[in-house]
């Protein structure tokens, strides 16, 4: 917070330019990722990583609501064209903490579960743990093609506060995402 | 017109570059309202608006640059540009920047006013009282477990399910259920039929209830309201859990909700204290820096128009200036600046009115001088114009074919420097300039030297000029060579005595002689001897000298005669070849005859031209008292663009005495003890009867040289 309060308006066009290159620590980590065929539907699972940020852990506490978006891809190789995007399953949790229960509440904005607990790791350890979450009908792949999955996990900036977004587009704290990771799909 | 085109598009361009940040501005202020749908796009429009702040700010350099440019070539009306657009920067900025500076400070104590201490203990109070209110009814819902589970403990394993329905129906609470030790359901009630699964706890009250006996928590359900379950151990032989779930009555989860909620926000905005000072001071500032840009954009358009007709008027009198008249602005408004710019076509038109005037007249002006100058160039006077200091201005042609010398190569120098390169030229050079010198008025005089040609005769007049306001500027000299005009006087005056004296003398001199003879004749017989020798001697003296002015006379009505009786076509090497031949047999002297090769024919009569030749070898030869060299040299020369025959004679006697050059061809002119002086003057006479000249070659340092050029045919 205070690191902010210095900044201010002295954020300007470097800042910027920082923001919009890519960043090496990365704050979410895909740690292993499947797509599994079952019964001739392919269901994804995955384990993360979240690393939150000070200022994330303190906007947390402070009762603003993260939302987290968890984007699978399955494309399609093609050696003649760029590659072919054949389904997409978006996953968004929101995490927020609730002061007079003293909970972190995460809420699956797909299945509008929601699920409390009495520390943030466990919070964090739901939005962590993903299993067989259907993503496309296995008929919908061709025998004959080579096909690839991808999983990419990041913090929705344009969900937070409107204030909070000018810092949060030019500060590293709020570049919570993690790489494209991408990995071949067995048949 | 062009410009008129122009200038709409620019004001209109103007207008909606106005209306869009404003939209723009007005987008973005809105969506800095929460609630906004406009916060989705939130980022976009800070990015546009960003971005059109870059190009507003890259519009305004770019001006700036091209200004800068400009004052750095002195570009008409960049520096009135450079101080209209510096003002109105410094008007605008300074009250934004005033105004800038307070609403910041406003705006920043605004958002702490909301945060205090006061507030932030009452809040924290609010939410322990509503945490402490319902700890307190969790501790009893608990108490009320216990109780339930206390009459449990006792009922026998048949009847138990009736009992807990019964037990339930009594109490409080929504839902209980029995479990075993190994957590397996015994018995369930719940007061909504539809759970057919009663509620399962989590694992850390498994945890808690196992070793603590007890277990309470409160978890919002998924209707939004408050459920507390509460866990006991239920003692006996064989260890039992009961759990019973309550719901918190909805006015109290409302109370709990609105305290939790005022709460979460005051935490919010405690949170987001700085990043909304942040992005209140962007969106204040990103108004403020594009209101200005565009401001400051438009005031360089604005400006640049208006200076346009001053920078026109610039250009235009620097085009003036240098020369180029005539210059017609277009008028563009009807404002002060239109009427300047039409004052200013007047006048430029007024300008190149008079240039033409001025030219017209300068080319009369040139056009008189040139006819004077010709005029001057063609009059066979010459004439020689100088400046104050005496220096020679102009000079025409006739002033070089009278002096012999290019005066007009002269100019700037004064008459005695040209006396040093031409010392012939010494005495009559430096009588002008005494008179240039001494005299501020009209002056005339005769002057006479000897030039290349012989002797010239020249007659003077000086006049110097005075410019209006009565300053000597100069003078000019007129001469006319009047040597040919006096000549012609003097033979005339001759050419009139000789005819008297051949009619007023010659006529009594036959009777004078005759008497002589008779007086001789009827005398002689009659007288003494002695006498008659005296009479003999005394009318052969009166016959002898009356003989002598008979031919005196003949020799004056000779030269009275006109020479050039005929005219024929005469090879002039032929006719001087054929006199000497007269001359060879003379004893004593050499004739030397040189002559080019291709003479032409001169025209003439030859007998008068024998005489010529008679006379000049005659006079050679007694120049020469019998024994010496004569030469005679035959050229051919131009002059002016005509064929001249030169005909020089030397001889190496005694030369010409200079105080008898002046006048040796006058007649009665003689260094010869005998002679009439007629000799030279006749052949001058007979040479200019024929279109030719004689002068005395003043080259020839021994003996005397006479030169004879005849025209050729």
């Amino acid at each position: 917070m205070h690191a902010l309060s210095s900044n201010k308006l002295s954020l300007g066009m470097p800042a910027l330019l920082l923001w919009l290159l890519p960043l090496a620590a990365m704050a979410v980590e895909v740690k292993h990722a499947e797509l599994v065929p079952v019964n001739g539907k392919y269901l994804f699972s995955a384990d993360l990583d979240y690393q939150l940020s000070d200022r994330a852990v303190a906007a947390l506490q402070s009762g603003v609501p993260l939302f987290w978006d968890i984007k699978v891809l399955v494309s399609q190789y093609r050696s003649y064209l760029w590659n072919k995007e054949i389904a997409g399953r978006d996953i968004r949790f929101r995490i927020q903490y609730k002061a007079l229960l003293n909970l972190f509440q995460v809420r699956n904005e797909s299945s509008s579960n929601t699920y409390s607990f009495s520390t943030l790791g466990a919070a964090l350890n739901l939005m962590s743990t993903l299993r067989n979450i259907y993503v496309v009908d296995a008929a919908a792949l061709a025998d004959d093609e080579n096909y690839f999955a991808a999983v990419k996990v990041k913090l929705d900036r344009d969900a937070l506060p409107l204030p909070l977004r000018p810092a949060a587009y030019t500060n590293s704290q709020w570049y919570l995402a993690s790489d494209w990771y991408e990995w071949p799909l067995k048949k | 017109m062009a410009i008129e085109k122009i200038k709409l598009p620019v004001s209109v361009s103007v207008v909606i570059l106005f209306a869009l940040i404003l939209v723009l501005l007005q987008l973005m202020s809105s969506a800095t309202q929460a609630s906004s749908e406009l916060s989705a796009i939130y980022s976009w429009l800070l990015l546009i608006n960003i971005l059109g702040s870059v190009i507003l700010l890259a519009l305004v350099g770019a001006n700036i640059y091209s200004l800068v440019r400009e004052l750095k070539k002195r570009e008409a009306g960049s520096r009135l540009t450079t101080r209209m657009v510096s003002l109105f920067v410094v008007l605008s900025l300074v009250p934004a920047a005033v105004v800038f500076y307070f609403s910041m400070q406003f705006l920043h104590q605004g958002i702490d006013s909301w945060f205090n201490v006061e507030i932030d203990r009452a809040m924290e109070d609010a939410l322990e009282l509503s945490q402490a209110s319902l700890n307190q009814r969790m501790r009893w819902n608990l108490k009320q477990t216990q109780q339930l589970a206390d009459k449990l403990r006792d009922a026998p394993e048949s009847t138990i399910a009736l009992e807990m329905e019964n037990l339930r129906e009594n109490s409080d609470a929504s839902e209980i259920t029995l479990f075993s030790r190994q957590a397996h359901i015994i018995a369930s009630s719940s007061s909504s039929p539809g759970d057919i699964l009663p509620s399962w706890p989590d694992e850390q009250g498994w945890l808690q209830v196992r070793q603590n006996a007890e277990f309470v928590t409160m978890a919002p359900m998924r209707d939004g309201g408050l459920m507390i379950r509460s866990m006991v151990l239920v003692g006996g032989d064989e260890p039992r859990y009961l759990q019973a779930l309550y719901r918190v009555p909805v006015r109290i989860t409302d109370l709990a909700d609105s305290v939790e909620f005022a709460f979460a926000r005051y935490q919010e905005m405690h949170f987001l204290r700085d990043s909304l000072k942040l992005s209140f001071s962007l969106a204040l500032s990103l108004v403020l820096l594009m209101s200005l840009l565009a401001a400051i954009w438009v005031a360089f358009i604005s400006i640049r128009n208006i200076i346009a007709p001053v920078r026109q008027l610039v250009r235009g009198t620097q085009a003036v200036a240098a020369g180029q008249y005539g210059q017609q602005l277009p008028v563009m408004a009807q404002d002060d600046l239109g009427f300047l710019v039409e004052s200013f076509n007047q006048m430029s038109q007024r300008i190149s009115f008079a240039r033409d005037e001025t030219r017209r007249a300068g080319l009369e002006v040139e056009n008189q001088r040139a006819y004077l100058e010709t005029i001057l160039a063609n009059l066979t006077a010459g004439v020689i114009s100088f400046d104050t200091e005496n220096r020679i201005k102009t000079s025409n042609q006739a002033a070089f074919r009278i002096f012999h010398i290019p005066v007009s190569r002269f100019i700037g120098q004064t008459l005695p420097e040209i006396a040093q390169s031409h010392p012939e030229l010494i005495e009559p050079l430096k009588v002008i300039q005494r008179f240039l010198e001494q005299t501020d008025d009209i002056w005339q005089h005769r002057l006479a030297f000897l030039g290349l040609n012989g002797r010239q005769e020249l007659l003077c007049r000086g006049t110097p000029l005075f410019s209006q306001d009565g300053l000597r500027v100069g003078a000019v000299v007129v001469f006319d060579d009047v040597t040919d005009l006096i000549q012609a006087q003097k033979n005339a005056a001759w050419g009139e005595v000789a005819r008297r004296l051949a009619h007023e003398i010659k006529n009594p001199l036959t009777p004078i002689q005759l008497s002589a003879e008779r007086l001789r004749h009827k005398l002689a017989n009659k007288l003494e001897t002695a006498d008659v020798d005296i009479l003999q001697r005394s009318t052969q003296t009166i016959v002898q000298q009356v003989e002598a002015m008979k031919e005196m006379v003949d020799d004056f009505s000779e030269y009275a005669k006109p020479a050039k009786k005929q005219s024929v076509d005469i090879d002039p090497a032929l006719l001087v070849q054929e006199v000497l031949t007269l001359y060879t047999m003379q004893a004593g002297v050499r004739f030397k005859l040189s002559q080019d090769s291709g003479l032409l024919n001169i025209n003439g009569d030859p007998v008068s031209l024998r005489q010529v030749l008679h006379n000049l070898i005659k006079n050679a030869i007694e120049a020469v008292e019998g024994r010496g060299q004569i030469d005679i040299n035959l050229h051919r020369v131009q002059k002016n663009n005509a064929d001249f025959i030169e005909i020089g004679f030397y001889d190496d006697g005694p030369g010409i005495r200079e105080d008898h050059l002046e006048k040796i061809f006058e007649p009665y002119v003689t260094t010869k003890a005998k002679g009439t002086g007629l000799g030279l003057a006749i052949v001058k006479k007979i040479i200019e009867e024929h279109g030719g000249a004689i002068w005395v070659d003043l080259n020839r340092k021994t003996g005397a040289g006479f030169i004879i050029q005849l025209p050729a045919v």
